[in-house]
């Protein structure tokens, strides 16, 4: 299988931040695939089990890595300590920071929003701050985010949550152009209704809003994998500042 | 994961694919293992670009194609059938920038709108249009459109780039909407200012000589849309459709003005 060495990562350092979701251990694993050494760090000590187990299971070398809050700068701080005990510099920092929440607008306490907007959003620019100094030192960085196609979209109950996505990729393109100079590229990756599952097709469209994704299927982590490395990759030198989506084409849509 | 990126076997149509950012894709797409239908109104260049994937182990076939003509599309799209079997993926990367492209709008002819809007999108309308059967019936393919950052935002006097590329954007949104159903998608690479031959000839003074404007401090090469291309002509891009794929050194995050303008103001009270 002849495959472009523009997306080998041999010989980087890449940390995964994830706050929820499913996707993370599949992320961890393309990113070990195409060579790099993942240093993982977990809001719950299920999230992270569920990465290294993954990455063990496939014999993959790794960082291991760390459970924190990274929406307090003690955690970011403890986070960081933890990385540190390698002694290595870091190329990559991968943001997986969509912890979901639905409910009625009227409905949504103070505490519930600030939650979400600190899950999501506050850690991403807490770690990406600490991280990011690291990288500007270096100049050298690769940042992606992951975010939710709610960031462009409208949704009935996903007010919350939509407002944290979209802060994510605004602070993806403005942070891109400020640190454009210090050859760091800074992108988003967008994804649209997804899961971890293997669910049969008749099954999952059985649900309406698999029929009206044009590709008619919900999105597997898989499926942005191979994205997800070329973004962190050297040769993504051009691309910067900007949101790829891969969403069975709903952005499209009417 | 990542074997998806492979093109091994893989049979690609691109238009334009003997200079500029069409012979970059090529050397990047052979190198990935795809084999080659390379178009191109001028026999030469094309002629040498196959001649290229060949010695790198693969199969091509230079065609010379004149993108506004529908004669000519289709001839291209059933002497590749004919050649390779198949045509998995569609580059619409031929594109036309006049001379003296930036020109008061009482200044321009009906022939000069007509000459561009027919290279940049008629021309990927009747070659998508000819691929669209085929890979309908075979379940599987894709169309990947070589659009501009002018296709989004507006240039000083340019009209006809920017209408045109606009429209190439929208035509890869109406493209994967009503393809999707066949197992076709559509993306669109967007490129930012990246010098070739013919920007060196046709557009002249209106583009950027550095990088001092963009965000990263510096022009794109050819060579920085090859993973990108081989990326959205391979299997790994399958569940991405309709969508917009940029390189642009973060021009279109900022935009020209804003870069180096660094604002210090305190919160207030």
């Amino acid at each position: 299988m002849p495959l472009l060495p523009e997306y080998d990562l041999s010989g980087k350092v890449a940390i995964l931040a994830t706050t929820g979701g499913d996707q993370a251990p599949h992320l961890a694993l393309a990113l070990s695939e195409a060579g790099a050494l993942v240093f993982t760090i977990a809001r719950r000590q299920s999230h992270l089990t569920a990465v290294l187990q993954a990455l063990e299971g496939s014999s993959f070398a790794n960082r291991g890595g760390v459970v924190a809050d990274l929406a307090t700068t003690q955690g970011t701080s403890l986070a960081m300590e933890a990385f540190d005990h390698h002694d290595s510099p870091v190329d990559i920092l991968v943001n997986d920071v969509q912890s979901m929440f639905a409910k009625p607008f009227d409905e949504i306490t103070m505490e519930e929003w600030d939650e979400v907007q600190s899950r999501n959003l506050k850690s991403t620019f807490l770690l990406t701050q600490a991280v990011g100094r690291r990288m500007v030192d270096k100049q050298y960085g690769r940042i992606v985010n992951l975010v939710s196609g709610l960031a462009e979209r409208g949704m009935i109950n996903t007010s919350a949550f939509s407002a944290s996505q979209a802060g994510l990729l605004s602070l993806t393109r403005s942070l891109a152009v400020e640190w454009g100079r210090h050859n760091i590229r800074v992108n988003a990756l967008g994804t649209g209704w997804t899961t971890a599952e293997d669910i049969p097709l008749e099954v999952q469209q059985e649900e309406l809003l698999v029929r009206y994704t044009p590709l008619h299927r919900k999105g597997h982590p898989r499926d942005i994998a191979p994205l997800l490395v070329y973004l962190c990759s050297e040769s993504c030198d051009y691309t910067t500042g900007q949101a790829v989506y891969v969403d069975g084409g709903l952005n499209a849509h009417p | 994961m990542l074997d998806k990126l492979s093109l091994d076997g893989k049979t690609v149509i691109i238009t334009g694919g003997g200079t500029g950012l069409g012979l970059a894709m090529v050397r990047a797409l052979a190198r990935a293992g795809a084999n080659l239908a390379i178009a191109g109104r001028r026999q030469g260049p094309i002629d040498d670009a196959a001649a290229e994937v060949v010695a790198l182990g693969r199969d091509a076939i230079a065609i010379s194609t004149d993108v506004t003509d529908s004669t000519q599309v289709e001839r291209l799209v059933t002497t590749t059938i004919t050649h390779f079997g198949q045509v998995d993926v569609l580059i619409n990367n031929a594109g036309a920038v006049q001379e003296n492209v930036s020109k008061p709008l009482w200044d321009i002819t009906d022939d000069e709108w007509h000459m561009v809007m027919n290279v940049n999108l008629t021309g990927p309308f009747y070659c998508s249009r000819a691929v669209s059967k085929p890979m309908s019936e075979q379940g599987h393919g894709k169309i990947v459109n070589v659009a501009s950052g002018f296709g989004l935002r507006a240039g000083r006097d340019i009209y006809m780039y920017c209408c045109s590329k606009g429209g190439l954007i929208q035509l890869t949104r109406v493209l994967s909407f009503n393809l999707a159903r066949y197992g076709v998608t559509a993306n669109t690479i967007v490129p930012g200012f990246i010098p070739t031959s013919s920007t060196e000839s046709d557009i002249r003074g209106t583009l950027p000589r550095s990088g001092d404007f963009l965000p990263i401090g510096k022009l794109g090469t050819p060579e920085d849309l090859g993973p990108i291309a081989v990326f959205l002509s391979s299997e790994a891009s399958d569940y991405m459709t309709g969508e917009m794929f940029f390189a642009d050194g973060g021009g279109l995050a900022a935009g020209l003005g804003p870069t180096g303008h660094a604002p210090l103001v305190a919160l207030e009270p």
